[in-house]
């Protein structure tokens, strides 16, 4: 294999989006270690602009003849290719949203946005992984800068036990994902490829191994996605760790997780696909039972928002066992919309905890009268998390409990709906705490609210990213169609998900005939003949 | 059973019974320093296991990295500090070593079913040897030359993230730096750092 030949095989050209993330990592490192503090002032425009870049060159990826890359490693097909989008989305988001936050903190915007930065490039590749190593090298990537982001306020003690947690929670759910791997790699005859690996567990039948590392793959995963009974992580870290960390392993983190999920599940273990939709589904429906319930007692902002992403991550759930074409876009909209909203929600919570200095629930009331623009924005984006119809989350949800109950899913679509419904509960509260209180019922906080100002440096980006994803969540609801296409679009053309859209479809054929109808026996022959 | 067959079964039981009551005394020992240096036994025994698969950079990588880097660090952690400290003997602690042996002794059982059980796929072709340098570096050249790329932003970030972990951050003594209304994020360091300051302390 001589070297042009190699680099021919390489296509290379797939992971350009990736090399631009890296590129302006490096530059703003170099950067930031020639100007020294004077650099905080370009840095995260730098980030963004690559960002930006990155986001520009996923868009030119739509859709390539061949996305296969690296002999196999890493795979851009479209699915793939709205994943990262989502990842590369939500870090410029916290970019913007972390200026102020980490100035005013007093530690170093520099090394932030680098580890940040090497977190979204661990989340791009694991979207996009198609073989063994690679996905567990990205998986560490994304987790091991993660625990340094938990970590960062290094004086404050409560990021410090936050890291430590999800360092050792992580670490352990590593060492169960990489066991399972292993075992897969073992029944398979030493392959890494997923496609290989699908192919020769298929001829070797269903076995306890494999069973073996369906649960050590599962739990790894749920992990990331924080499902219920894996989420213990998650309302320390969420309450321990800077805001904007919070908002990309809300936001960036868990689509990661979810890209894996599709590509791993999906693709190699079509042989239990009913184990892991059952176990899928008990996860579901514990996440959204017990996010939404646990979160109507919460007190502090930021554990409420864990709360309701560990709910709204089993609302996701469902588009994922669903399985068929619809399932599956509507997971990746609500998902593109869940970015907005969430991300527009925590703008709001740093913006307010900027001025205040703190997260209570109960300081927020009557900030109506101080300050009107975060109480429109934060009220918009929390009524969206809830589901209120003119807003985008309404759509993401709608769509999402109509692909379950197309797929027969009903008891996980009830719960759906009765959760979501407890949902907006705690979502009003809120927003009533902001807006009806009367002035003499204002909170101490609100009382000494800082007179509203946007010049502090940092403070316009913030505002630009609060503003923008403030519109795209009232925007997306109504021009939902073209999102929803796109989706569509991006699910057809993954032939990873080929397979399993076909059997789905075969199954609700199946389920659709009347059980006496003898045309059910033709559907079969003609399925077989397929 | 020829002289060479017999070699191995002695050598693989004296190294599997040395892991076995290493692990064990790692884990049962009320001295953390001497758990620590059994540890180095476990992982030296696992070595020569490596070597009796006929996979001896394995072996070498396995020492190299786990006796001479992992586990030094674990020694250095535990001199660092190294506090004396009579902890009272918790009561009825017998009973959680118990409930520690029933989940261990059950892990064991169910994966020694799973090992026993499944068709497992194997290779038949011979063991590569000390070929295995070669096509390992193949490897990394070929199929998985994104993964090996991708580890080393993994390291450099590793590194970043240990400098930032690590530095003694300057505290000017003055807090005069900082305006009053500035102290009011939840993570608000007692002093303001100045960064032009740590990078001549460093």
């Amino acid at each position: 294999m001589d070297v042009a030949n190699l680099a021919s095989q390489l296509n290379v050209g797939v992971i350009l989006p990736e090399g631009i993330v890296i590129l302006t990592l490096l530059t703003v490192l170099i950067v930031d270690i020639i100007r020294g503090r004077a650099a905080n002032a370009i840095t995260p425009y730098i980030a963004i602009g690559g960002l930006s870049a990155s986001l520009a060159a996923l868009c030119l990826q739509w859709n390539i003849a061949n996305p296969v890359s690296f002999l196999g490693s890493f795979n851009g097909d479209p699915l793939s290719v709205v994943f990262r989008a989502i990842v590369v989305l939500s870090a410029a988001f916290t970019i913007l949203m972390s200026i102020r936050y980490v100035e005013r903190s007093g530690t170093s915007l520099g090394e932030f946005i680098t580890i940040l930065l090497t977190a979204t490039l661990g989340g791009m590749f694991l979207c996009g992984a198609s073989e063994l190593v690679m996905i567990f090298v990205a998986l560490e990537t994304l987790s091991i800068s993660s625990y340094l982001l938990t970590g960062y306020m290094k004086r404050d003690s409560r990021s410090n036990e936050a890291a430590l947690k999800y360092l050792l929670i992580g670490a352990s759910s590593s060492a169960l994902f990489l066991y399972g791997v292993s075992l897969l790699y073992g029944l398979s005859g030493g392959e890494t490829q997923l496609g290989a690996i699908a192919a020769n567990l298929t001829a070797g039948g269903q076995s306890l191994g494999l069973i073996m590392a369906l649960v050590f793959v599962i739990a790894g995963v749920a992990f990331k996605i924080s499902a219920v009974p894996f989420h213990q992580w998650t309302p320390d870290v969420y309450e321990g760790s800077p805001t904007p960390v919070v908002a990309f392993l809300s936001v960036g983190s868990k689509t990661a997780g979810f890209a894996l999920a599709v590509r791993l599940l999906v693709v190699v273990f079509p042989l239990l696909a009913d184990e892991w939709h059952f176990v899928f589904t008990v996860l579901a429906m514990l996440s959204m039972i017990l996010g939404n319930m646990v979160a109507l007692a919460q007190t502090s902002m930021k554990r409420l928002l864990a709360y309701s992403s560990i709910g709204q991550a089993g609302f996701v759930m469902i588009g994922l066992i669903a399985g068929t074409e619809v399932g599956y876009a509507s997971m990746i909209f609500y998902l593109l919309v869940y970015l907005f909203m969430n991300l527009g929600g925590f703008a709001c919570v740093i913006l307010f905890s900027l001025r205040t200095g703190t997260d209570q629930i109960s300081e927020y009331s009557g900030l109506y009268h101080k300050d009107p623009l975060i109480t429109l924005c934060l009220s918009l984006c929390l009524l969206s998390l809830g589901g209120i119809p003119p807003l985008a989350g309404f759509f993401g949800k709608i769509y999402l409990f109509w692909a379950g109950w197309q797929a027969g899913l009903y008891p996980l679509v009830l719960v759906g709906l009765v959760t979501s419904v407890i949902s907006i509960y705690y979502y009003i509260r809120v927003v009533k705490m902001m807006v009806v209180r009367e002035p003499q019922e204002m909170s101490d906080a609100v009382k000494n609210y800082p007179k509203v100002s946007w010049d502090a440096p940092g403070l316009k980006p913030l505002q630009v990213g609060l503003v923008i994803s403030v519109v795209a969540t009232t925007l997306v609801g109504v021009a939902s169609n073209p999102v929803f296409t796109l989706a569509i679009d991006s699910v057809e053309n993954s032939p990873a998900l080929s397979a399993s859209l076909a059997k789905a479809k075969e199954k609700s054929a199946i389920a659709v005939l009347p059980k006496d109808s003898p045309s059910l026996e033709v559907t079969k022959v003609a399925s077989a003949k397929l | 059973m020829n002289l060479a067959e017999g070699v191995q079964l002695v050598s693989f039981i004296i190294l599997t019974v040395m892991m076995l009551g290493a692990a064990l005394a790692v884990v049962l020992s009320p001295n953390i320093v001497y758990s620590a240096f059994l540890l180095g036994g476990v992982f030296s025994a696992m070595a020569g296991l490596y070597l009796l698969l006929n996979a001896s950079f394995v072996a070498a990588a396995q020492i190299l990295v786990y006796v001479g880097a992992i586990n030094v660090l674990i020694l250095f952690a535990i001199m660092l500090v190294n506090k004396r400290e009579d902890f009272a003997p918790v009561k009825y602690a017998w009973t959680r070593k118990i409930v520690t042996a029933a989940v261990c002794g059950g892990l064991f059982l169910l994966l020694g079913t799973t090992i026993i059980t499944t068709p497992w796929a194997i290779d038949s072709t011979a063991a590569a040897g000390d070929e295995a340098i070669y096509i390992l570096g193949e490897h990394f050249f070929t199929d998985f030359l994104l993964p090996f790329e991708l580890v080393s932003v993994l390291l450099l970030m590793a590194l970043i993230g240990a400098i930032v972990l690590a530095r003694r951050d300057i505290i000017p003594d003055s807090s005069n730096v900082v305006g009053q209304d500035d102290l009011k994020l939840p993570e608000k360091p007692r002093e303001l750092v100045s960064a032009g300051a740590d990078g001549e302390s460093s």
